[in-house]
């Protein structure tokens, strides 16, 4: 994906930005309750991440914001209208892109795109014009005219983006839409998004790739087993007890210090990247380090082992099993 | 964009994703080699006939329908539960065409792929009027409604393929409903009229051959002296004139039925829709019953058999409510698969997924 140019509007005039606000929506299928009660909202001009692991509810969530299926109970608004009575008018500002890679396998990258134009009802040389920008967009300019069976899993991925950004969306959702891209990819995708977010649009992205959300999103929506995790157990979750990596160049002189420091030594592994001390909340952490380096450890890197999002999902899903 | 033009890009996807491959121009290809075998044989065995443009121009029609039902349902009968197995369907809900554009574009594209087989027949349905016989009334009604009848396949299967959730029992259950139209009436009608039987009793008169004298009257053949015994014979007819209406559905029978036919000198008719027509209508008529059959009474005629022009018309044609009955059958469908595809949705099949 090549990232500077500005992403081109199908309308010139900016219209007025759309926020998606959800009140305790519920779906179940058959005995199944996919979906118990999540509530949130999403501002415009910020990307904000659905994140909870599998089974959680994220697709049931993103096809109701995506007009597609009707909830139990509850509401949804996207920009002032009802997905379910007033689903023509949220299409109009809709970009839903799924997890399920489906395209017209027979078409080319570019008839795809066109003929998805004129579904949104753009015609003739402006259809044609806006998917020859979207193929440059997404980076598929050399594979436009093959056939979309021959791409990718990637590159389908790509053009899965291309089709959700058609009709210039103010509201973008994305179904893990980092999966299968590669590394350069990912980080294309991830400027491309921040810039959309940045021209005011509203964004919600499911992810498992919670380092990729932890740089991406603003704001993080936590769901487990159908129902949004109430933010303070979020926030006790963030600030509870989280592995720390620390490195120094002397690592028995580490050892000695943090055990000094009063650190159970049994509590200390190893790993090739240095030793992983748990901590609780981003106070201690500061006084550790000033401890160690004033006692004359020459530390080399001090950063938690893992992401932010990561630690709030992981420590949330063994409160969950405890729960259970 | 207008309603129609919408409903129109869903049928250009449809018939550029779907139906144009290698495959497809295979089968016209075999289709066209086909009908050329059955012109040439055609033309050779009704060469010396009255008309053997109308016998041609009638099996070539017949030709396309039989092909295009047992083509239409393959490439119809899956048009929406297969979009939903390849994650398509749910992309093109999203956008702003709506369930009935989406439906009834798909008709349209299985349609018009039905309608390709009309197309590659033409060559050869000119064929037979340049040689003569055929009509240009006939000819018109024939098209029209053998189009209208491919039509009516293609939204059974389009149909269908909303209603039911996998591809391969849709395509199955499009092909179980024309074979109930085409064959299942003409099985329902065989039975019907054979476990509807009347028993019928005649008084037949025989000469006595014992009993009258020797002598023969030369200029007969019976003796001189005749002496006559009667016996009573019981029999069973079908009562095919109960269950007739049965075949108004038939494809087959109602493009004969809806046709004009042209009669021979003899009061016979000139083509295949003709004699498909007179005999769907003979059943209409009760069994000559109760007639007795007198060898003595020599002045009894053998009865005058009313001809074909006759008996086609005094009877009533059906065609026009077996072309309902089809058109409402299929309309009836495409509703439901309508509702049954509308997003967002309320009720999912049983195991289904929506993208």
């Amino acid at each position: 994906m090549s990232a500077p140019e500005p992403v081109p509007a199908a309308s010139a005039a900016a219209p007025a930005p759309a926020d998606i606000v959800v009140e305790d929506v519920g779906r179940s299928f058959g005995a199944v309750q996919a979906v118990r009660s999540v509530r949130f909202t999403a501002r415009a001009g910020e990307v904000t991440g659905l994140v909870g692991p599998n089974g959680s509810g994220k697709t049931t969530l993103l096809l109701m914001l995506a007009t597609l299926l009707v909830p139990d109970r509850g509401t949804i608004r996207i920009g002032e209208h009802d997905p379910v009575t007033e689903s023509a008018a949220v299409r109009a500002t809709l970009g839903w892109m799924p997890d399920v890679l489906g395209s017209w396998a027979n078409l080319t990258v570019r008839r795809s795109l066109v003929l998805t134009a004129r579904l949104y009802g753009i015609t003739g040389r402006a259809a044609d014009d806006r998917a020859a920008e979207l193929v440059e967009l997404v980076d598929l300019a050399e594979l436009a005219d093959r056939p979309t069976r021959v791409l990718s899993r990637g590159q389908k991925q790509r053009m899965s983006l291309a089709r959700a950004l058609v009709h210039d969306p103010r509201v973008l959702l994305l179904d893990e839409p980092a999966s299968g891209l590669d590394p350069g990819a990912r980080i294309a995708l991830r400027v491309l998004l921040r810039r959309l977010a940045a021209e005011g649009r509203t964004i919600v992205v499911s992810s498992h790739v919670l380092a990729e959300l932890d740089e991406l999103a603003d704001r993080a929506v936590f769901l487990e087993a159908g129902s949004t995790v109430s933010a303070d157990r979020v926030e006790a979750a963030r600030v509870a007890e989280r592995g720390w990596r620390i490195r120094a160049l002397d690592a028995e002189g580490l050892r000695e210090a943090l055990r000094a420091q009063g650190i159970d030594a049994d509590r200390i592994v190893a790993e090739p990247q240095g030793l992983v001390v748990p901590l609780a909340g981003d106070e201690r952490a500061a006084e550790l380090l000033a401890a160690l380096v004033g006692a004359g450890i020459r530390v080399v890197s001090f950063a938690p082992a893992v992401g932010d999002l990561e630690h709030t999902f992981l420590d949330l899903n063994s409160d969950g099993e405890a729960a259970r | 964009m207008s309603w129609l033009g919408r409903m129109w890009t869903v049928a250009s996807i449809e018939l550029q994703q779907r139906v144009r491959g290698l495959a497809w121009y295979v089968l016209l290809g075999v289709f066209v080699v086909v009908v050329l075998l059955v012109t040439v044989f055609t033309t050779i065995a009704t060469w010396n006939s009255d008309a053997p443009g109308a016998v041609l121009y009638s099996v070539i029609v017949y030709f396309v329908l039989l092909l295009g039902t047992l083509v239409t349902p393959a490439l119809s009968g899956n048009a929406i539960n297969g979009d939903r197995e390849n994650g398509t369907l749910a992309t093109t809900q999203v956008t702003l065409v709506s369930t009935a554009q989406l439906v009834l574009g798909k008709l349209l594209a299985a349609w018009i792929t039905a309608l390709g087989f009309l197309v590659a027949g033409l060559p050869f349905l000119l064929f037979a009027l340049v040689i003569g016989g055929a009509s240009v009334d006939t000819a018109i009604v024939s098209i029209l409604v053998l189009a209208l009848e491919l039509g009516v396949v293609a939204a059974i299967g389009v149909g269908l393929s909303g209603l039911i959730r996998r591809p391969l029992f849709s395509v199955v259950a499009t092909y179980l409903v024309v074979a109930l139209l085409s064959v299942g009436t003409l099985i329902a009608f065989t039975l019907g009229g054979l476990v509807n039987q009347q028993e019928v009793t005649v008084e037949n008169e025989y000469v006595d051959w014992e009993a009258s004298s020797d002598e023969i009257d030369p200029q007969t053949g019976y003796p001189v002296e005749l002496v006559c015994m009667t016996e009573e014979y019981t029999y069973t007819v079908p009562r095919f004139d109960t269950v007739w209406w049965m075949l108004a559905a038939n494809p087959y029978v109602l493009l004969a039925d809806a046709v004009p036919t042209h009669f021979d000198a003899y009061g016979n008719p000139d083509d295949l829709f003709g004699s498909l027509k007179y005999g769907v209508r003979q059943a209409q008529l009760p069994p000559t019953v109760g007639q007795s059959w007198s060898e003595c009474d020599q002045l009894s005629s053998d009865g005058e058999y009313p001809t074909a022009e006759e008996v086609i018309a005094s009877t009533v044609p059906s065609w026009a409510i077996g072309l309902l009955l089809n058109v409402l059958l299929a309309g009836a469908l495409l509703v439901g698969a309508i509702s049954r595809t509308h997003a967002p949705a309320r009720r999912l099949a049983a195991g289904s997924r929506i993208a």
